[in-house]
């Protein structure tokens, strides 16, 4: 190779190099917002439920400054290379959305829609090349949600809650009825997917240890 | 989301899922079929050179190797065919969506492709060459070529040619070249050094790079302590084991393909 090829490729590799470190950096300042929101979050099981709403309050202006990492980790991806680059922040970004989906769930009991994730986490569908949310990454998010759901069944009832774990049970399901249409193939989604039913028949037990020692309210709004 | 919302999402997800992996799935076997074709071009490089040097003296022994190279580079049209209808699969953000799926073939055809380009023009093919290759005939690239890709094809061009070498140093010529292409592998070797440290897998490649290289070493060493016992030129060399290699066919055909092959000159 002469010195021109030589330098030509020399300096594609670098750019990659200093790029990697520049996504580094940011990721690592989103990680820290996505521990700081689990700490947090991890009081759910712990905090009454009339304190919980006070807790989310804590928790979202952590979400939403989120929006600051991903415009800047959008302006650093070149175009077209979003694929390239996206493994060094997808955990993080599972984390935030699982943080987001908690939030929502607990403040509405629904499941947040993947384009509600975008708007609170602001990224734009103008970056799509560089920066967007993929299927993949939410449903994991909402996986880590069951997941977290499941332990929130139970201390909920050890807190006194009886109600909870029968809304979890209902929301649950609906989820586990909307991943089993997916066709997944053998990858870590679908690995996770196949621990749902242990969640799921969690939740059922503490649901049937509480219907059966009558603890539960007999209310017909929460069990459809 | 309610309950029938939360079906109507997963229904969008199911679609782009599937999407997903069927275009996976047809790239997966788009790139093997990418790769069986380049891996016949160099069998056909190899075994091009090797029937053609059969011919007399008339035929000079670098036309040959040049007219191998461009028959493989135009066979090798039907892998840069593939890919110009591979074009709209790796469209846009595509291309890196399924990188990984695309790369082993690719790594494969720019071996084909710069063997024989060496074989042809006696040079490293470059990257803008690849990356011409892969464009349409207005010049617009179907994909960019990663750096990446590029160098990990080339460092297995390193073992071809050591075969190219080695096989051919029986031939009428073939010392010669063999001197040629030690030269060309050692400086190889050299640039791609420079690129280790950013490619984690091409350090791998450059240790299969030098037994190459030394295996070239050797029979060239072999061929010049040989030579030296002998005041003649080169080509009286070629003439003499010719003779006796045409005087004595029936084993000869035994030594072709390794060291040995010059033995029945001396």
């Amino acid at each position: 190779m002469d010195s021109a090829t030589l330098d030509q490729l020399n300096e594609l590799l670098d750019s990659d190099v200093t790029l990697r470190e520049k996504i580094k950096d940011e990721v690592a300042e989103l990680d820290k917002k996505t521990r700081i929101m689990a700490g947090t979050l991890n009081k759910i099981h712990s905090t009454p439920p009339d304190l919980i709403l006070n807790l989310l309050d804590v928790v979202r202006p952590t979400i939403t400054s989120c929006r600051d990492n991903m415009v800047n980790l959008a302006a650093i991806i070149p175009p077209n290379q979003f694929w390239r680059w996206k493994d060094m922040w997808s955990n993080s970004l599972r984390a935030s959305i699982f943080s987001a989906a908690l939030v929502e769930y607990l403040s509405n009991r629904t499941l947040i829609t993947l384009p509600q994730v975008c708007e609170i986490l602001g990224i734009d569908d103008s970056w799509k090349d560089r920066l967007t949310l993929p299927v993949e990454d939410y449903l994991h998010g909402i996986i880590s949600l069951v997941n977290e759901l499941s332990r929130l069944a139970i201390n909920s009832v050890t807190m006194g809650n009886f109600e909870e774990p029968l809304k979890i049970s209902v929301f649950v399901k609906d989820i586990f009825a909307g991943f089993s249409m997916l066709n997944l193939k053998n990858d870590l989604l679908r690995r996770r997917f196949d621990s749902l039913k242990y969640d799921i028949k969690k939740i059922e037990e503490v649901v049937y240890d509480v219907s059966l020692r009558k603890l539960a309210p007999t209310s017909t709004s929460t069990t459809s | 989301m309610i309950s029938q919302q939360i079906t109507q999402a997963f229904q969008v997800f199911r679609m782009e899922l599937d999407d997903h992996n069927e275009r996976r799935e047809r790239l997966i076997k788009a790139s093997r079929d990418i790769t069986n074709l380049s891996k016949k071009v160099i069998f056909l490089l190899h075994r091009l050179v090797m029937e053609e040097s059969t011919g007399g003296k008339d035929t000079d022994p670098e036309d040959v190797i040049r007219h191998a190279g461009a028959k493989g580079r135009q066979k090798l049209t039907e892998v840069q065919n593939l890919y110009s209808g591979l074009k709209r699969e790796l469209e846009g953000d595509r291309f890196w969506r399924y990188e990984r799926q695309v790369s082993p073939g690719l790594q494969e055809y720019i071996e084909a492709l710069s063997l024989s380009h060496f074989m042809e023009h006696g040079t490293l093919i470059t990257y803008d060459q690849v990356q011409q290759t892969l464009s349409d005939s207005s010049g617009a690239p179907h994909f960019l070529l990663p750096v990446y890709d590029y160098l990990l094809g080339l460092s297995d061009l390193t073992g071809e040619l050591m075969r190219f070498a080695i096989s051919g140093i029986g031939r009428r010529g073939g010392r010669a070249k063999a001197n040629t292409i030690c030269r060309f592998v050692r400086s190889c070797k050299a640039d791609f050094d420079r690129f280790t440290p950013y490619i984690r897998d091409l350090a791998k490649k450059q240790a299969v790079t030098v037994q190459s290289l030394e295996k070239i070493e050797d029979a060239v060493y072999a061929v010049a302590v040989r030579t030296s016992e002998y005041d003649v030129p080169p080509e009286l060399m070629d003439d003499i084991v010719a003779l006796s290699v045409s005087n004595y066919r029936k084993p000869a055909r035994i030594g072709e393909r390794d060291i040995g092959g010059d033995r029945e000159g001396e």
